[in-house]
């Protein structure tokens, strides 16, 4: 008995025991798993996430949000040569750069990485048939050229002050994946990266892919070809987990090491378990680029008036919210431009929750009210006014109600519809079929928020209902900031139109500004090198630093 | 006989060509698509982009030439490609389909082990101290509302004491039987007490039916004891109208069987539809939700099958 | 009335008589603790039981015992307006069935039989979905409060009323053959009328007592529905869609998580009881 017993306790622990074993071995749990692995096809964080450790795109945003090499040896500036201006035939002015890939860049399969693959790659991704998801990118490419076998000219349809960011153009290899692009309108199809993924040859960074289960994990090993420092994992599995309280249980139990915040468990639930585990995990918080905050329809002729909408950012208290709801992880957000990133200004209007003078506001804006009840105006309307966000997403169903009761209090009666995020997008926001909508944007360091604030970019059926300026805000200024913006290249000059163009979106809130959600890690505290980036490139684009420390280490000595 | 046969089948195939069709369009009306949210989600997507996406996948032909180029590919056996698991539908189906049979099959032979014995012993001595337990745990089970039963299981046994994993199939990084059956533990349990009130309720309404037959008192009279009684002669003529029972409540076992999913993230059928069907997925939607129908169909089949050939006055024509 | 005299029918009916009381006492409720079923204090989130909030409160902060009254009038309306429907819809299809019998009558019990057999859940789920602007509802009742009401309503009255045209088809077919419709058709009464005057008030006693059986089924499914987020939505509280964030919530504040669902079952079994001694105490064919 007592030995049925005994077996029956080794069966039912097996996974502690083993993942002590497992030194050089990491296992990662994320809450989805990507539909694909090419990486032009379909945008989504669990592929980005996976290919992270893989591939190297030629360059990239790091930790710092600081632009940096990749694959290329130099950035090239005007100050180095490598940038200069280029008219164009039609007389406008793009730039010309020169990249030149590393020496040490090779596909697994020991080839290295060339030029060839280079205009493969543009070739197919500005190949109207590929199903390219962000050709944008590949447009502005006009002309690709080869110099020698590792330089290259790039020539650029516009002179932007990003104009050395090509973190979209992904370099594929071309002895490999031309079979598949041999009928363009297949590629997607027939791609390697999708029938044949362990395949060699496909990967260029520190690790490869071994084995695929589709639905389940991917596993992945040293890349033996990689010319940069020797990843410390011999072998990480990555696990996808669509449930999270399975996530949890499996991280308590041995058999997940790590969460990642860039897709893994939600903020609250992160804050739920990180009360009743902190200290058997490490647990970074890195807030981020993405920015919650609610679209206002301006054509409304509720909305149309400034003083309304800024009444109802008054009437919400923001830092209650943060600080209750998600432990003050969340900074409360003044305008589209996140704190962390350079050109953030604090000289802002700023609006600290003040009911009064909300209410103050709306009495000017012609809106009585009797007692406690909804306001309304001269002509019998009442302040009642519609909020969408998504569902399913718990936080924001919490947060909208807490919004909800805060306007009540001055008066203003909102009404929450929620829709699944398909309908949201698909449909309301971009048929502009809305008030007021919560929703987040998820962007790089210093992205000029063109397609969503600029007058041109208002979805309206004479364009195919095309852009994202749900919001329909016409400012002039604006405008003609956003434009400054882009093709002012001296730093300097380019943060004080920074400045003017926060200041201009914080008066005129075509939007109320919420937070900036951050991103819970949830790592062992062995783990030392992981660095969450706050944007949509992933922290695993630096895998080759992560290592164990005091956790047999003796036993990864190979 | 061979008549009927073949005239049920006749009428399966008709009724899963309505269901297909009923179900093509129900999906149809969902708002938007795919490609939309691929779009506002993703800031550097330009318009050019999103129309040449959705041609691509061919969203932009009306709802009819979609059924009838999807109902020629699945005469085919081809049920396309699922957007959700980019992988052909089949292929992200039938391993759930497993999945989901393994837990049915273990809550219902549960729910039968359990609910019958109870059942036959409720209806010997009708108003007795254990007919009134037998009725209260048939009431209770019958209104309690399954995704609390599976809340409560989860928050005790998961979380409070820690005994049993709160969800999924496996255990990461470890696997093999012991593994699987931990995790099923609290899945088959929620599922078996949902459905046992009335096969309990049957199973005791036609043994208080049989037994009150002139054959039972003749046994009785003749000396048989209670115990052959009950089984030879009691039990197998009561079983015949509960086959139609077992069959009705396929159903609703797989109803049920969502929902214990859904609750316990639990690999199989019921979630993946739920998901396929909020994730907007035709190809995986229909093709998951004709598998249910599919099934449902054969087993009220088998049913008047397994009827026929235990009740030999019935012979069907 | 004998019914009365029937235990399960004492006590079934006493629960939901307590129940009914105490939600449309909730006005008063409310005003005896200052605070709305609704009102958000987010500093006293997830807060265990006191004096001003005799359960606590939820994840908002919002007083724990409201929200369930508040909840349990939504499940209530949406129960007894479905059941009614649904009864209203039974009625007519078993009259029809029972009557006419022949060809009608094996179409729809065939019918009938068809939707309690098909795994229902999965397809109210692709139901529950579908876009209301494509179903052609006009946009002020698609964006009112109570849409999602309206639809649950609808959605649960399409499949529950199999109980009620099952009996009723079977006390038709039985009454069909009794004298007094026999007299009636020789003296030449229209289909219409016998149906109506003569067997329409007989069927009282299956109609009561399926529509009971009823309530509690559909109360079932839509707290099943609003969990899983196609019901009752939020800010609406529904016992159902309560439950739906307990889940998250399930290892701080686990009684969040108990108190919906233990309301839900007490409801249903009172629901079941009732009807189940109506059924005993009013239809001696039944009795067992």
């Amino acid at each position: 008995m007592r030995r049925a017993l005994v077996v029956l306790l080794c069966l039912l622990l097996p996974a502690a025991a083993r993942a002590a074993e497992r030194a050089d071995e990491l296992s990662i749990g994320i809450s989805q798993f990507p539909a694909t692995l090419n990486p032009l096809i379909d945008p989504m964080v669990a592929k980005s996430y996976v290919l992270g450790m893989v591939r190297r795109p030629l360059t990239t945003y790091d930790a710092d949000w600081k632009l940096v090499c990749m694959l290329c040896e130099t950035l090239p500036s005007f100050a180095n040569g490598l940038a200069q201006k280029f008219t164009l035939p039609d007389g406008k002015t793009g730039v010309r750069l020169t990249y030149t890939l590393k020496a040490d860049a090779r596909w697994d399969d020991g080839t290295p990485v060339t030029t060839d693959d280079v205009i493969f790659s543009w070739q197919v991704g500005r190949n109207p048939q590929t199903g390219v998801a962000e050709a944008e990118l590949y447009r502005r490419m006009v002309d690709v050229k080869a110099i020698d076998a590792r330089t290259f000219t790039v020539t650029l349809d516009r002179l932007t002050f990003d104009y050395a960011a090509l973190n979209d153009f992904e370099i594929l290899p071309a002895r490999l994946e031309r079979a598949a692009f041999a009928r363009p309108v297949e590629y997607r199809i027939r791609s390697r990266y999708d029938t044949d993924p362990t395949a060699r040859g496909l990967y260029d960074g520190p690790y490869r892919i071994i084995e695929v289960s589709p639905g389940s994990h991917i596993v992945l090993e040293r890349n033996p070809a990689w010319g940069g420092p020797r990843p410390y994992f011999r072998r990480i599995v990555v696990w996808a987990v669509e449930n999270t309280a399975s996530l949890e249980a499996n991280l308590l139990a041995g058999g997940l090491d790590m969460v990642p915040g860039e897709l893994g468990l939600p903020l609250d639930e992160a804050l739920a378990f990180a009360q009743r585990h902190a200290n058997e995990f490490q647990i970074i918080y890195k807030p981020g680029l993405e920015y919650e905050h609610i679209d206002l329809n301006l054509d409304d002729p509720i909305l149309a008036d400034v003083r309304v909408r800024q009444a109802l950012l008054y009437a919400i208290d923001r830092n209650a919210i943060s600080q209750t709801l998600f432990s003050g992880r969340d900074p409360v957000a003044d305008s589209f431009v996140s704190p962390l990133d350079w050109i953030y200004t604090p000289d802002v209007p700023r609006y600290a929750h003040d009911p009064a003078k909300a209410k103050a506001l709306l009495e000017t804006a012609g809106w009585h009210a009797t007692g406690n009840a909804v306001r309304h105006n001269a002509a019998g309307q009442r302040l009642v006014l519609t909020l969408a966000t998504t569902s399913g997403n718990r936080s924001r169903e919490l947060v909208e109600q807490v919004l909800q009761s805060q306007w009540r209090d001055i008066g203003v009666q909102v009404r929450l519809k929620n829709q699944p995020a398909r309908v949201l997008f698909g449909d309301t926001m971009t048929k502009r079929k809305f008030q007021m909508a919560m929703f987040a944007w998820f962007s790089a360091p210093e992205d000029v928020p063109r397609s969503e604030l600029r007058s041109n970019e208002i979805p309206s059926p004479a364009n195919s209902w095309s852009g994202e300026n749900f919001v329909g805000w016409r400012d002039v200024e604006a405008d003609h900031l956003m434009d400054a913006i882009e093709t002012e290249l001296d730093r300097p000059k380019r943060a004080a139109l920074w400045r003017q163009l926060e200041a201009l979106y914080a008066e005129q809130l075509p939007a109320l500004p919420l937070f900036f959600k951050a991103d819970p890690f949830i790592l062992p505290k062995w783990l030392a090198g992981v660095t969450p980036t706050g944007h949509e490139y992933p922290s695993t684009l630096w895998i080759d630093q992560w290592h164990a420390v005091g956790r047999g280490a003796e036993a990864r000595a190979q | 006989m061979s008549r009927f046969v073949v005239r049920r089948v006749f009428e399966i195939m008709v009724v899963l060509a309505i269901m297909s069709l009923v179900i093509y369009a129900l999906i149809g009306l969902m708002p938007g698509d795919p490609v939309n949210v691929m779009i506002a989600s993703n800031p550097h997507l330009t318009p050019a982009d999103a129309a040449r996406l959705k041609a691509l996948y061919g969203l932009d032909k009306p709802l009819l030439e979609r059924y009838a180029a999807w109902a020629a590919a699945a005469l085919h056996g081809d049920f396309g490609y699922s957007r959700l698991y980019a992988r052909p539908t089949l292929a992200v189906l039938l391993p759930r389909l497993g999945n989901t049979a393994l837990l049915m099959g273990a809550s219902f032979a549960l729910t039968l082990a359990l609910a019958w014995p109870m059942g036959v012993l409720a209806a010997r001595r009708p108003g007795s101290w254990l007919d009134d337990v037998a009725n209260f745990a048939s009431f209770a089970t019958i209104s309690m509302p399954s995704f609390w039963l599976a809340l409560m299981l989860i928050l005790v046994f998961a979380v409070q004491l820690g005994w049993l994993p709160p969800g999924g199939a496996t255990t990461i990084g470890a696997g093999g039987v012991a593994d699987r059956a931990d995790h099923l533990v609290l899945p088959v349990i929620t599922l078996t007490l949902v459905n046992f009130g009335p096969h309990l309720r049957y199973m005791r309404a036609a043994m208080i039916d049989t037994l009150n037959h002139d054959y039972i008192r003749t046994a009785r009279a003749k000396g048989a004891g209670e115990a052959r009684i009950l089984t030879r002669h009691a039990l197998r003529n009561a079983l015949i109208p509960l086959i139609t029972v077992v069959a009705l409540s396929f159903g609703s076992l797989f109803s049920g069987a969502l929902v214990t999913e859904t609750m316990f993230a639990y690999p199989g059928m019921g979630k993946l539809i739920y998901d396929a069907v909020l994730g907007n997925d035709y190809n995986l939607a229909l093709a998951g939700l004709l598998f249910a129908t599919l099934m449902t169909l054969l087993a009220n089949f088998a049913a008047d099958l397994a009827y026929a050939a235990a009740d030999p006055r019935i012979a069907y024509r | 009335m004998s019914a009365l005299v029937q235990p399960r029918v004492r006590f079934g009916g006493g629960v939901l008589l307590v129940l009914t009381i105490a939600v449309l006492s909730t006005p008063f409720l409310a005003q005896a603790l200052g605070a709305h079923a609704d009102t958000v204090d987010l500093y006293h989130r997830l807060a265990g039981p006191s004096l001003r909030h005799p359960l606590g409160t939820d994840e908002l902060g919002r007083d724990l015992l409201l929200r369930l009254l508040e909840g349990g009038r939504v499940s209530l309306l949406v129960g007894i307006t479905a059941a009614l429907a649904a009864a209203v819809l039974g009625t007519g299809i078993g009259l029809l069935a029972g009557y006419f019998g022949g060809r009608l009558d094996a179409a729809l019990m065939r019918l009938t039989d068809g939707i309690i057999a098909l795994p229902l859940l999965p397809l109210l789920v692709v139901l529950a979905a579908a876009d209301l602007h494509k179903l052609g509802v006009p946009a002020a009742l698609r964006d009112s409060d109570a849409m999602s009401l309206y639809r649950i309503i609808a959605l649960v009255t399409l499949v529950g009323w199999t109980t009620v045209a099952r009996l009723v088809r079977g006390t038709t077919l039985s009454l069909r053959r009794q004298d007094f419709v026999r007299a009636a058709e020789a003296l030449g009464a229209s289909h219409r009328r016998i149906m109506l005057v003569h067997i329409l008030p007989n069927l009282a006693t299956p109609i009561i007592v399926a529509t009971s059986l009823a309530v509690g089924e559909i109360i079932l499914l839509e707290s099943v529905l609003s969990f899983l987020g196609l019901g009752v939505a939020p800010p609406l509280a529904s016992w159902g869609n309560m439950l739906t964030g307990a889940e998250e919530t399930i290892a701080l504040a686990p009684m969040l998580a108990v108190y919906p669902g233990l309301l839900i079952f007490l409801t249903v079994m009172a629901c079941n009881l009732l009807g189940d001694g109506l059924q005993q105490a009013l239809d001696p064919r039944q009795r067992r």
